[in-house]
């Protein structure tokens, strides 16, 4: 089957054409660094492959997501490569066109947001352009779906043709570098020794260790050094700054001929909303009070009384008519336990929030879609720097609070590697929307008066926590390099609300089917320890395995302020997934609804240590799925242990002080 | 020929010298089309010294402080 490689800039589109070639649904977002691995889709004909890449400015990668578009040209093979260009920022788009062409693969354009370009005056003129580059151009809307079959068709026919890799002038000092690498590299066939070349003298360090793996070192030290001898001799500047010089002016010369400008004075939408939102002064408290709005709708306004009603559902009329149903097909006594008290009970006390992660899940794709998430990182970036990371650390931060895996996968934009790595380590410090059905279920039986407050005071404490500790490990494990931060701020663009639902639904999808497979299974094993015991099955629970496992970290706990079998059993069970806290409580307090269980448990445990230990579930070890992104992105099980290691170990600190200080306060 | 820190917000001006910025924030700038002779538009400020946000050609950018005091520029 034909394979199909979308690049392009960050933000023009790659995704969402992708999305409306393949039909699928992959993570989009208005800001650079959305997609940040490759992603494989097959055409709705089923008659090529396409394949998704982070966006790059150019083939020389900084930051880890754009090293993935470089080795994926030069180690996969795939047949011919489909640009994206966003036809409001041609310029800077075509300086990667140009590369690519040089390349030589077989090519062709998508000019995408056409509707953005004509809104700002510009107007291209395709078919000139696609003589002067000698490619195909199809101008899309990858947004609405416009001019996307044609672009189907086209991949479909180019695939036959050959083409061959365009071969700009550099201009004679840089030829004759290029022919002096042509005659040291030899034969060798597998790209066009000239691209090589021109990416050697540009300084891709991809390119760089590939050619060194061919070269002796002596060789192409000294090639690179003549080059940039003579090339500073001629041109006054490096050979990197001439070779972009080069390719700007061959760029500039295509436009003058493509584009049609029609000045449009005017002040536009993103001008005026960025007069508010990035205001000197109320430009942080409008981030603050976002957040806060984000945090009481999901919590207090809108979900809570959500939530309530499906509670009520499960416990009420659901649990009826499975009881009933059970019975008339005569279901043993055992299968009606496993049931209800294990099953509805363990699935359903997590499913109730399912409205309440939605409506979160909602808005953070909100924050996503609109342009907003660019604007934090620049707004934030001060307050970054202050603790030795960049703004550009928040976006990871903020995707944490939806789950912790995307959001450590998002560090990924950032181009300081020791950066990246703290940012990474922090992310698990976000209450994701996992430990929101811990929180829910104690804040309702603890703290019934002030619920959002407490639970704003949790996820408070754990960006103050992640901050303190960003210092912390900038001033000791990770303190070589400087901090780095240049932002691209894109257009708002009014979220769709199909696109809105999509991006919603993925992304809670995975707590739903959490609730069927992990939360599932777990409520049966769960169920089952408790039902089984040393001295035979239905035991009282106190003399089950459950309380067996959990008792044994009875003892450390106690001084936390929840030293109980259940606790420890709940805490342990956690490390799967943090719901299932909630799922262990459920069946270990053995109660239909959560209002019961929440009455059942004022007598374990006091509203402090019930605040303590909703602090422990916050911070003690990421969930599992976070621990193996950990390790997946860090390639180094050091790293990972050490995720784990320090939760631990803040939690346990954290939640001390607070129990034992409380006390002394007589709480 | 001033730093662009001296700009005022609004204030446009055309890049005159960007060879003090440190490497990669100059590859980045290259990359969204901020090079020498393009023309930028001061956008806005953020207060403690926090970063600067430039226009240029309908893109908006965000650097830092630091760098801006690095970047030489021409006000129009
Ligand atoms: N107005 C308009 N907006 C578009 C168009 N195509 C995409 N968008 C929007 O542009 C933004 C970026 O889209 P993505 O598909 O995530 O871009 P991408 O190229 O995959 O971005 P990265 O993965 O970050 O490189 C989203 O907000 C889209 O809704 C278009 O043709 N017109
Ligand atoms: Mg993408």
């Amino acid at each position: 089957m034909m394979h199909i490689a979308l690049v392009g800039n960050p933000n023009t589109g790659k995704t969402s054409l992708f999305n409306q070639l393949t039909g699928t649904y992959e993570y989009v977002g208005n800001w650079s660094g959305v997609t940040v691995e490759k992603k494989v889709g097959v055409l709705r004909n089923k008659q090529a492959k396409v394949i998704d890449l982070p966006g790059v400015y150019s083939l020389h990668p900084l930051s880890r997501d754009e090293r993935v578009v470089t080795q994926f040209l030069l180690t996969e093979s795939f047949d011919e490569i489909l640009n994206i260009v966003d036809a409001s920022q041609l310029e800077r788009n075509l300086l990667l066109t140009v590369q690519l062409l040089e390349f030589g693969k077989p090519l062709a354009i998508a000019l995408n947001m056409v509707d953005v370009a004509e809104g700002r005056g510009i107007f291209i003129d395709q078919t000139k352009l696609a003589t002067m580059l000698r490619v195909p151009v199809v101008p899309v809307i990858a947004r609405t779906g416009k001019g996307c079959d044609q672009v189907e068709h086209l991949l479909l026919e180019k695939a036959t043709e050959q083409t061959e890799p365009l071969a700009l002038f550099y201009g004679g000092t840089m030829e004759r570098a290029i022919e002096r690498f042509r005659a040291a590299w030899g034969t060798e066939e597998k790209f066009p020794v000239r691209w090589l070349a021109i990416q050697f003298y540009e300084g891709n360090s991809y390119v760089r260790d590939y050619v060194a793996e061919k070269l002796p070192e002596a060789t192409w030290r000294s090639l690179y050094e003549q080059a940039e001898k003579e090339v500073q001799q001629a041109e006054q500047m490096p050979p990197a700054q001439f070779i972009y010089e080069r390719r700007r002016s061959f760029v500039k010369e295509i436009i003058e001929q493509s584009v049609q400008r029609k000045e449009i004075e005017r002040v536009t939408l993103t001008d005026r909303i960025d007069a508010v939102v990035t205001n000197k002064y109320v430009g942080i408290p409008i981030f603050l009070l976002a957040m806060y709005v984000l945090f009481q709708l999901t919590f207090d306004w809108l979900g809570a009384p959500l939530s309530d009603l499906l509670d009520a559902f499960f416990a009420g009329p659901l649990t009826n008519v499975v009881t009933a149903m059970l019975e008339t097909i005569g279901a043993s006594e055992f299968i009606r336990a496993l049931i209800v008290d294990g099953i509805i009970a363990g699935v359903g006390g997590v499913l109730v929030f399912v409205p309440q992660i939605f409506i979160l899940f909602f808005f953070i794709s909100f924050l996503e879609d609109s342009g907003y998430m660019a604007r934090v990182a620049l707004v934030m970036d001060r307050l970054m720097e202050a603790v030795g990371l960049n703004g550009k650390a928040f976006i990871p931060l903020i995707i944490g609070f939806g789950c912790n895996v995307p959001g450590v996968m998002a560090a990924r934009t950032i181009e300081q590697p020791r950066e990246r790595l703290v940012t990474m380590l922090l992310t698990p410090l976000m209450s994701c929307s996992a430990r929101l059905p811990v929180y829910a279920l104690f804040v309702g039986a603890f703290f019934a008066t002030h619920q959002a407050l407490v639970v704003l005071s949790l996820y408070v404490l754990g960006v103050l926590l992640a901050l303190i500790l960003a210092k912390l490990f900038s001033l000791t494990i990770l303190k070589e390099e400087a901090s780095v931060f240049v932002v691209e701020l894109p257009p708002y663009r009014m979220p769709q609300w199909q696109a809105l639902w999509r991006s919603t639904w993925d992304k809670g999808k995975g707590f739903v089917k959490k609730a069927g497979t992990f939360i599932f299974g777990g409520s049966v094993a769960i169920w089952l320890l408790s039902y089984v015991g040393p001295h035979g099955v239905n035991v009282n629970m106190d003399d089950s395995f459950l309380a067996m496992i959990g008792g044994v970290l009875a003892p450390f706990l106690a001084p936390l302020g929840f030293g109980t079998w259940q606790a420890g059993a709940a805490l342990l069970t956690g490390f799967l997934a943090k719901e299932v806290v909630v799922s262990t409580m459920n069946i270990i307090y053995h109660v239909p609804d959560v209002e019961s269980l929440q009455g059942l448990m004022a007598s374990h445990f006091t509203p402090l240590s019930a605040f303590s230990f909703m602090v422990f579930v916050l911070l003690y070890v990421p969930c599992l799925a976070t621990v193996a992104t950990i390790y997946k992105e860090t390639r180094s099980r050091k790293w990972t242990m050490f995720s784990i290691g320090y939760a631990l170990v803040l939690a346990y600190i954290v939640s001390f002080v607070i129990y034992q200080v409380g006390s002394l306060f007589g709480f | 020929m001033v730093a662009m820190t001296q700009l005022r917000v609004g204030e446009r001006a055309k890049i005159v010298d960007l060879s003090r910025v440190s490497d990669l924030v100059k590859r980045r700038l290259l990359d969204m089309g901020v090079t020498e002779g393009a023309e930028i538009c001061l956008k806005c400020t953020m207060p403690l010294g926090g970063p600067f946000m430039i226009e240029n050609c309908g893109q908006c950018v965000g650097i830092r402080r630091n760098e801006a005091m690095n970047i030489q520029v021409k006000p129009l």
